[in-house]
């Protein structure tokens, strides 16, 4: 009973994570990460690891969807001047 | 195991839950509204947790999520303003309903810790989560659309 919360938290960070291997376009898959950020970051609370959770916060849930974005972004805008000059 | 962990339990199983349904699945409007809500809904969750394992060093962790999650948000508003501008997002309800979620925890804390400054820090991450959470959703739903143009 007392491992509820845990239990919990496991299944979030499972759940969440088979959903970003599942969904396939980039975008979509920085939301699903956004989240896994902060499951995986509210897992490491219950576990009692609060630091390890601070910086999984900080990369997990702007750090890495804002990087994802940015280099879809780019790829997306060289395939069209690709296209433009072909 | 005490009535606070129960709680941010069923907070974090209901509705990260939900939200996390709602972000594998759906059109992209839904998916954003979804991990906007999701940080909405950790956050007291986070903060119930830091009540119901009396550390109130835990506090810090709700803050930084209160700050960090509508920083979030706004970088998928921006750079997904194109594809938001022709299918704008509408979800007035549940973002009303995760704010009034995230004020009744943090006040039923101030109850229970009493004055002083462990109050102060909690109303400081109830306005965050609060405002910072109704500022992301209107710049979701295109309400700040002349600023991201300018």
């Amino acid at each position: 009973m007392a491992d509820a919360v845990i239990v919990v938290a496991l299944l979030l960070v499972a759940g969440s994570a088979t959903a970003a291997v599942a969904v396939r376009d980039p975008v979509r898959q920085a939301l699903v990460l956004a989240v896994l950020g902060v499951a995986l970051a509210v897992l490491f609370t219950v576990l009692q690891a609060p630091d390890v959770a601070l910086s999984q916060l900080a990369v997990g849930s702007v750090l890495t969807p804002l990087l994802l974005l940015l280099t879809v972004r780019k790829v997306k805008r060289r395939g069209q001047r690709k296209g433009r000059e072909q | 195991m005490n009535g606070w962990t129960l709680t941010a339990a069923l907070v974090l199983g209901g509705g990260v839950g939900a939200t996390l349904w709602g972000v594998a699945t759906g059109p992209l409007r839904r998916r954003v509204v979804a991990q906007n809500l999701s940080t909405a809904l950790a956050c007291p969750a986070l903060l119930l947790l830091s009540q119901g394992y009396d550390r109130p060093s835990y506090v810090d962790l709700a803050l930084v999520l209160a700050l960090l999650g509508p920083v979030g948000t706004l970088v998928f508003a921006r750079l997904l303003s194109g594809e938001l501008a022709g299918d704008p997002p509408r979800a007035q309800g549940v973002t009303w309903a995760a704010a009034g979620l995230g004020a009744a925890v943090v006040l039923a804390l101030c109850v229970a810790v009493g004055p002083g400054r462990a109050m102060a820090k909690l109303l400081v991450v109830g306005a965050l989560l609060v405002g910072g959470n109704l500022v992301a959703s209107r710049a979701l739903s295109g309400g700040f659309r002349e600023v991201s143009r300018g």
